[in-house]
């Protein structure tokens, strides 16, 4: 089911706490001593430094996110651009620093207990907490996302105290020097450490398959939930060189250097709740590390990286249980090593610069590679790009140049398993071919500069061929390219997967989009085909509509409900109110249109009511006449006739008519509605604008409308202009971005 | 025993070894011609991170679609995924949608504590749904 999409549950909101709940964890609240007595008041800088270089990781993953939503997240990406090389490489390389992350995070949940009662022995407490989370993850805990939540939000909450009070407390003559002895080069370097609290955000990339409208969702969240730490982490270092100086913030002097600074300023009470968040934090952000490892591990034994045997699925508790008892052991290990915290941090960070590094030139290749079936959704905006990988990957690699070297050691032991790996197990077994030759000597290819395009849900054999002719003379006026897109959704229950439809439902959906096809090149009309499968008919239709940036979609419509909570029928009421284009609706579509009326009243959308009339009468060689009907005069000095006239001749102009091509009827009658729609009975063909600004209330309340469609035997057409709404600053931003 | 009579039943399999038990009773006990509608439950965290990617349960349950229908030879069997954050829930509403006449299932052996962390489905089973309900004996030697 290859071109089938699959629905999607997972908004902005969500995918962002989602990023938040793993990005905000652990590192802020071991990291800030580290980092001050490396970096002093500076170190700042270093979490802005580290920010910046998840950002732009964020640029780059987003776009192959959205190209390649799988499972494995960046090591699916590189491996799949680059080879198997690399692949196995950046495999290993994410799963090994998401075990010396969560062995950092251990020994700093260690700390924290320590900080709650001083006889707790560290290294004992992290294992034991490593040792519970592995078997609570094996036997598999439902992670709730109100859960999540709450624990993001308590840890928000808990930040801001910290900052919001801090800011008050801080002395300016500890923020001097600002700088350490080192310069720059240190505040480089401490980056390395601190970016170990950036690597969360990934976990949003790897959601790519579950996010609504990815193209827009997918790259705000990321950005979002990597500058929202950001910004936090910058001020709370703030906070913490200007409370207390760099020194006693050190490891050797403090084990839970943010609670020391609290309880300058908040107290007991601060310290206490500080040390309670962190160790929620730790908690949280380790959960999150075991359970992405898995991920890797699943993804690679896809490609036939690793052994299948490692993703065997617990036939009770539904887990990776394997894989996640072999991610514990290691994760124990290193936890009982004895390399210093702050080396666990770094050799994390590094792996994860490395991959970036490799995700980056992902990019570019498959840019250059151009593959066919590469259609991402959000791309790097087109000023920002070749910039931001070129720069991005440079960033990574300056950083990873600027750690220690006994760090640099660790990781490139890290990579030579993952290269001897390759030499020796997957090189044999890998499937996946690198693009790296299509980037270098790319197929060019024309791409398409402005098209009209309208999106023709079809649905029904009987009247798919009236629908796509009408469609068709919708685009035969215009100057630009034009192109047909024919959607079928498929639609499933709720709780039923998309991917286990019936076969039945599925031919007679591709049969449909292949007759769509025949009609298509009957008429000699550019068509595309979708096929979608989803759980609601009307979202999926909507977000084909914005995914191909329609500017008109036509539907057929069965007529009026009885049914009162739906409208014109519930596909048809969310694509009528939210559906930015425009809109036409046809009741009992005809090929045989004989005599058109449109009515040509004062309504908003009477122009476009009467385009779509004139674009049917010259497709279809029928008759046109606008209507309009003016109530008898009260006031001698108006003449009705010419107020009807007028009105007639304004619309002709919006609608952009020729004098030939149409007749207008004026109408005078006491009662306006009665005349009107006995007069429409006259015509084979009826279009009518919406009325109003709130269309589908409206459209059905406004009773002629509904009168119209209720007493005529022909067709109806039913037309509603594109909704200009002002944009939002976010929604200029997204459009800015995804900008092509 | 008299053969079951029902047109539709939903069977919810949770891994490859409750597939092969259950389908092997089932297949004595079923009027031949029955439409079986096998589900498989994907329980989603709604937003929280999941014990394992999707697309990983998606393959497994695969796997014991498998092993339904090689046990299931003969009968007209039909295979869903359904995607939730309630199991038995799921199931009841699975079954709404396929117009089944009967749910059947084998509960899975838990313990105190698990019931305890993660409920009991078999119990929000029997008490959840408005249709009959055919346990069968737990294979796992209770």
């Amino acid at each position: 089911m290859a071109d089938q999409e699959l629905a999607r549950d997972l908004g902005f909101l969500e995918a962002y706490t989602l990023g938040l709940g793993t990005m905000i964890g652990a590192g802020i609240f071991i990291l800030p001593g580290i980092a001050a007595e490396i970096a002093g008041p500076a170190s700042s800088i270093s979490f802005a430094i580290g920010g910046t270089v998840a950002l732009l990781a964020a640029f780059s993953l987003s776009e192959l996110a959205t190209g390649m939503p799988k499972a494995g997240g960046s090591y699916y990406y590189v491996n799949h651009a680059l080879g198997s090389f690399f692949g196995s490489i950046v495999g290993w390389g994410m799963w090994g620093g998401l075990m010396f992350a969560t062995a950092f995070y251990m020994l700093g949940f260690g700390r924290y207990l320590t900080g709650l009662h001083p006889d707790a022995p560290i290294v004992a407490a992290a294992v034991a907490a490593a040792v519970l989370l592995v078997l609570i993850n094996y036997r598999g805990v439902k992670e709730t996302g109100s859960l999540q939540n709450v624990i993001v939000l308590t840890l928000v909450g808990l930040i801001l105290v910290f900052i919001a009070f801090g800011i008050g407390a801080i002395d300016t003559e500890l923020l001097t020097p600002f700088f350490p002895e080192g310069g720059w080069i240190t505040v480089a370097g401490t980056a390395g450490t601190v970016f170990v609290t950036f690597i969360g955000f990934e976990v949003i990339a790897t959601s790519a398959e579950e996010i609504k409208d990815p193209g827009r969702n997918l790259p705000l969240s990321m950005i979002a939930a990597v500058v929202t730490p950001t910004l936090f982490y910058v001020l709370v270092m703030l906070v913490s060189t200007g409370v207390l100086p760099a020194e006693a913030l050190a490891p050797d002097q403090t084990l839970v250097p943010i609670s020391l600074v609290a309880e300058q300023y908040l107290g007991e009470i601060g310290a206490t709740a500080m040390v309670v968040g962190a160790i929620l934090a730790t908690v949280s952000s380790a959960n999150a590390s075991i359970l992405s490892a898995a991920r890797v591990n699943f993804a690679m034994g896809r490609d036939k990286i690793l052994t299948e045997w490692l993703n065997d699925i617990h036939g009770r508790f539904q887990t990776p249980y394997r894989a996640i008892l072999v991610t514990g052991v290691v994760i124990v290990l290193l936890i009982v090593s004895g390399l210093p915290i702050s080396t666990l941090a770094d050799v994390a960070s590094f792996m994860y610069l490395l991959t970036y590094t490799l995700v980056h030139v992902a990019v570019i290749v498959m840019r250059r590679a151009d593959p066919t079936e590469y259609e991402p959704d959000f791309r790097i905006p087109s000023i920002l790009y070749p910039v931001v990988p070129i720069v991005g990957g440079l960033a990574c690699i300056g950083v990873m140049y600027q750690m220690r070297p006994v760090v640099q050691l660790i990781g490139g032991g890290i990579i030579l398993v993952g290269v001897v790996w390759y030499a020796f197990y997957a090189k044999e077994r890998a499937i996946s071919t690198s693009l790296v030759g299509e980037a270098i000597a790319p197929d060019e290819a024309a791409d398409g500069g402005d098209v009209y395009r309208v999106v023709v849900p079809v649905a029904n054999p009987d009247t798919e061929r009236t629908l796509l002719r009408y469609a068709a003379a919708s685009a035969a006026d215009r100057p630009e390219e034009t192109e047909l897109i024919a959607v079928n959704v498929v639609e499933v229950p709720p709780q039923t997967s998309p991917a286990q439809v019936e076969e039945d439902r599925v031919a007679r959906q591709s049969e449909l989009l292949a007759r769509a096809r025949e009609v298509a090149a009957d008429l000699d009309v550019g068509l595309r085909t979708r096929a979608v499968v989803g759980h609601d008919a009307g979202d999926n239709l909507l977000s084909v509509i914005e995914d191909e940036d329609a500017d008109h979609v036509l539907l057929g419509w069965a007529g009026p409900r009885k049914r009162s909570d739906v409208l014109f029928g519930s596909t048809i009421d969310p694509v009528l109110e939210r559906a930015p284009c425009d809109v036409t609706l046809v009741k009992d579509p005809d090929e045989d249109l004989g005599s058109i009326v449109t009515l040509a009243g004062k309504g908003p959308n009477a122009p476009v009511s009467a385009r779509r009339a004139a674009e049917l009468a010259r497709a279809f060689d029928a008759s046109l006449t606008l209507l309009n009907v003016q109530p008898t005069a009260e006031d001698v000095d108006v003449d009705p006739e010419t107020v009807g006239r007028e009105t007639v001749e304004d619309i002709v102009e919006a609608a952009d008519l020729d004098d030939e091509e149409y007749e207008p009827r004026v109408l005078v009658s006491d009662d306006v509605q009665e005349t009107l729609i006995g007069t429409t009975t006259e015509y084979d063909t009826v279009c009518v604008g919406a009325t109003g600004r709130s269309t589908v209330a409206q459209a059905l309340y406004g009773s002629i409308p509904r009168r119209i469609v209720e007493s005529a035997d022909g067709t109806v057409v039913m037309a509603r202009g594109e909704v200009r709404t002002p944009r939002t600053l976010r929604e200029a931003i997204v459009q800015r971005l995804s900008r092509r | 025993m008299t053969p079951v009579v029902a047109d539709t039943v939903v069977v919810p399999l949770a891994s490859e070894s409750d597939a092969r038990e259950t389908c092997a009773v089932l297949r004595e006990e079923l009027d031949p011609g029955t439409r079986v509608v096998v589900v498989h439950v994907i329980e989603k965290g709604g937003g929280g991170l999941d014990k394992a990617s999707v697309a990983q349960r998606e393959e497994t349950a695969e796997d014991v679609f498998a092993v339904a229908r090689g046990e299931l030879e003969g009968f007209d069997v039909e295979t869903r995924i359904l995607y939730d954050t309630d199991v038995a829930e799921t199931i009841t509403s699975g079954a709404d949608d396929v117009g089944a006449d009967l749910i059947v299932f084998s509960p899975r052996q838990a313990s105190r504590l698990s019931r305890l962390l993660s409920g009991d489905v078999a119990l929000d089973l029997i008490t959840g749904t408005d249709r009959p309900v055919l346990v069968l004996p737990s294979g796992e030697g209770s």
